[in-house]
């Protein structure tokens, strides 16, 4: 499908080997045109696998939406070599997480699907590192089912190199009863295209959805969150935050879409985003779709920098401006170090953290959470 | 509950709209073939003895007209509407009036209906009315006139020496032809509209109001209004419109260009309440000073698809914009309504807040963005958007964006959706009011910040209009 430029894009001239992608994390409802701000569009290689038989998800699979759109969709499974099925069995808890490892100086594609069964409960976990200075393209893209009354925890950190480019793109369905923690962390990049959606069709699904992102240098953040509530009395929070700085360009779409028939449904979706550089570009469009009245949506997004006395406080104590939003980078990412579920997770992002605040900082981030970087997760 | 009371809460009547939904005879009517042509717009130029510049505008606009596509990802559909079966000029046989006693009886007896001479007599510096496609009365007070303010249509402007510069140097250029299809197909085919100038310290104690009535079946109307308020000036213009309802598609696509220079203020207030065949895709922009306001408010209640979205340019430092509307959408009603703001300026400022009700299957799509420049140091800006579901037939979206480009800025965003809680309307009625009265009493009550900043005469109309589309709503 890679090859079918009809369907991706046209191929860029000179490089036949790459293709474009247009109209790429295209939310539900767009705004204007000229505002460039209702999608992205980019450029990936394209590997000819004609002629190769690769495992290939069932195809139930093929009907979950995903935050990036189809035509990542279609081009990550033109990609990835074998895509990665994991069955966690009914009513048990997965001990070890479901770990997608994306190694993005090789330029992997992972396509990985996770069945949970009725009253399961398991962790994912999807990291993209690396530590190259050439520009690569990677990419995960994970499609996950939620049957009645599972409990779901992902967790997604993007640790990558200032050169390099990822894709990721999730598409969640959640069965009545289903819960859902979401936690990612977007902590650089050239580019870091993200898209989740997420699909609360069955009655009481629920999803905690929880961003946090670091754009700092020239890098391009592009988000697309969307989830879809159509089962009675769903539940859903979406919140994002995030430090832009230098030359940063940020693009945010978050859907909350409140679909006919979910009567009962709570949405409420809230952004902070605090704008350190002075070239900083940010975009933000927080979305509400309501087709039915017995329901609550909410949006709130609230963009600016430290203000006068906050700055003034932090000086008394002997911080300048720059070391004051300093802590808030360091604060974003001893969060994720907190929470990161494997060790994998933590060095990832411990790897980030030492290019982007300093060795030091990052010893200091390990060794003031007294972490162990061992080895202990499972690999899917 | 009696019978009679069942029946309003499950069905769904038509509104009472019979102030506004009446229909006069074209009869001896000037009526351009519908379509859109050359020729078309060369008649409409050479009947209004206009200078050449605008005459190559409206050509150069045809073009553009042509050449530019809508955006295939766009709100509500407009696809009911075909140009080749749309007249873009209708003429009743008259000329512009200084007299209400001057103008046709027909024509007086709808705004009489309509209640403009009283709300002239009453409270107003000035009228003009417009009647399908040229205004067929203008006034303006002696003591109004006399500090030099101007209130008069665009091709009156044009035919004065002294004022013909003005407007060649202001007319569309706020709004460019090339801005979107109907900004081109605006000034092809622009009629009728006013022109005002308020010179420099002037304050215009009494708003000056237009009116817009479209009469003709199958027509458009086209109006141009600018308005240019000089340094330390103020004025408040008031702009009205209805329809009686055809079963065919009417459109209105009109510009309305505001300049407001610095330490000026312009207050610009709008009841729209087209009927629900119309097509109504209006583009408003004003361009604002330092240390200058610009206030929007603004009542959308009628047509059947709009796209609506007054645009503020905060280009002065220290300038400020406040937008209050309200939307109103129910059956067969799709309503793209909401604001934009550009803040380029420093320390400038922007407060929208909208509220917007749907029902009996109406669509309100709620669209904002802003837009903070590099350069707007200090920029401060909020959005606050409430939406009432009035029953689950009925959709309701947010759109908003916002685009930040300056490290100082501050920007918030907040917006709800939701229904009148059950509780509320179960406390109104056990202290004595109906469901109807409750639910009605509410939908006031949140309507209420807007209806606030209209002068009382209007706001009484918007809560009348509220009343009538409440009536039907109950179920």
């Amino acid at each position: 499908m890679a090859d079918d430029n009809a369907t991706l894009g046209a191929a860029v001239a000179d490089e036949p080997r790459k293709v474009t992608l247009s109209h790429v994390n295209t939310p539900p409802a767009e705004t204007w045109n000229y505002l460039r701000a209702n999608d992205i569009t980019l450029t990936v290689p394209a590997i000819s696998r004609k002629g190769d038989v690769y495992f290939a998800l069932p195809q139930l699979f093929g009907r979950i939406e995903c935050g990036m759109g189809d035509k990542v969709t279609e081009w990550v499974t033109s990609q990835a070599a074998d895509a990665t099925y994991v069955e966690v069995p009914r009513n048990t808890v997965r001990t070890e997480p479901v770990v997608v490892d994306v190694d993005a100086d090789a330029g992997q594609v992972a396509d990985t699907g996770v069945m949970i069964r009725e009253g399961a409960e398991a962790t994912v976990v999807v990291v993209a590192h690396g530590g190259g200075s050439e520009a690569a393209t990677s990419a995960a893209l994970t499609r996950i089912v939620c049957e009645k009354r599972t409990r779901l925890h992902l967790f997604e950190v993007l640790a990558l190199p200032d050169a390099e480019t990822h894709l990721e793109s999730v598409g969640i369905v959640a069965d009545d009863d289903a819960t859902i923690e979401v936690r990612q962390y977007l902590l650089g990049g050239a580019t870091q295209a993200v898209g989740l959606a997420a699909d609360l069709a069955g009655d009481r699904a629920r999803i905690n959805l929880q961003t946090r992102y670091l754009g700092r240098g020239t890098d391009v953040l592009d988000i697309n969150h969307v989830v879809r509530q159509r089962g009675e009395n769903s539940r859903a929070h979406v919140d994002e935050s995030g430090v832009l700085a230098d030359a940063a360009h940020k693009s945010l779409r978050a859907t909350i879409d409140l679909v006919h028939g979910a009567k009962g449904a709570k949405g409420d979706e809230a952004e902070t985003v605090l704008v350190t550089g002075d070239d900083v570009v940010n975009k933000t469009m927080p979305v509400i779709l309501c087709d039915e009245d017995d329901v609550q949506g909410n949006h709130g997004a609230t963009i600016g920098s430290i203000g006068g006395e906050q700055l003034q406080y932090l000086r008394d104590r002997g911080l300048s401006e720059e070391e004051a939003n300093d802590l808030f980078v360091r604060a974003l990412f001893d969060d994720a170090v907190i929470s990161s579920p494997t060790a994998s997770a933590r060095r990832a992002v411990l790897d980030r953290a030492a290019a982007v605040l300093g060795q030091e900082v990052a010893l200091d981030l390990a060794e003031g959470l007294e972490l162990e970087c061992a080895d202990t997760e499972g690999e899917a | 509950m009696s019978d009679t009371r069942d029946v309003k809460r499950t069905q769904v009547a038509d509104v009472d709209r019979s102030i506004y939904d009446f229909v006069k005879s074209e009869e001896g009517y000037e009526r351009y073939a519908d379509g859109l042509t050359p020729e078309i717009v060369r008649s409409i130029s050479e009947k209004k003895s206009e200078p050449q510049w605008m005459l190559d505008l409206r050509l150069e606009a045809l073009e553009v007209f042509h050449e530019r596509q809508m955006a295939p990802n766009w709100g509500p559909s407009i696809a009911g509407l075909d140009m080749d079966h749309i007249s873009t000029y209708v003429s009743p046989k008259t000329k512009q009036a200084r007299d209400w006693d001057d103008v046709p009886k027909d024509i007086k007896d709808t705004f009489e209906r309509l209640g403009i001479p009283q709300a002239e007599r009453d409270s107003l510096a000035g009228v003009g009315a417009q009647y399908d496609s040229e205004i067929v009365y203008h006034n303006m007070r002696e003591e109004v006139a006399k500090y030099g303010v101007v209130y008069t249509t665009i091709e009156d402007a044009l035919q004065d020496p002294k004022w013909e510069p003005v407007v060649h140097e202001y007319f569309g250029k706020l709004i460019p032809m090339r801005d979107h299809k109907f900004a081109a197909l605006h000034y092809a085919v622009w009629s009728g509209g006013s022109f005002v100038y308020v010179p420099e310290g002037v304050t215009v104690e009494y708003p000056l109001q237009s009116y817009f009535r479209l009469n003709a079946q199958g027509a458009g109307q086209f109006e141009h209004t600018l308005i240019i308020v000089e340094p330390g000036a103020d004025l408040h213009f008031i702009e009205g419109c209805s329809a009686p309802k055809y079963y065919e598609a009417n459109l209105h696509a009109g510009a309305v260009e505001l300049y407001v220079k610095d330490h000026a203020r312009l207050r610009y207030s709008t009841i729209e309440n087209w009927s629900k065949n119309m097509y109504n895709l209006n583009t408003k922009r004003a361009k604002v000073g330092a240390d200058s306001k610009m206030e929007w408010v603004s009542g959308s209640f009628g047509s059947h698809v709009s796209y609506l979205y007054p645009t503020t340019i905060l280009q002065g430092d220290r300038s400020s914009c406040e937008f209050t509307g309200i939307t109103f959408a129910g059956a067969t009603q799709d309503l793209d309504t909401g604001c934009k703001v550009v803040l380029n300026g420093r320390d400038t400022t922007a407060s929208v807040e909208t509220k917007s009700i749907s029902k009996d299957g109406g669509v309100n799509t709620f669209r904002s963005s802003v837009v903070v420049g590099k350069h707007a140091d200090n920029a401060r800006a909020t959005v606050s958007c409430q939406s009432l579901m009035l029953d689950n037939i009925s959709r309701s979206d947010t759109i908003p964006a916002m685009d930040v480009r300056n490290p100082t800025a501050s920007v918030g965003h907040e917006a709800t959706i939701g229904r009148i809680s059950d509780d509320t309307i179960l406390y109104l009625m056990s202290r004595g009011c109906s469901e109807a009265e409750a639910r009605t009493m509410v939908v006031n009550g949140f309507a209420n910040p807007v209806s606030k900043e209209l002068p009382l005469e209007y706001a009484v109309e918007m809560n009348n209009l509220i009343k009538l589309e409440m009536e039907g709503a109950i179920g």
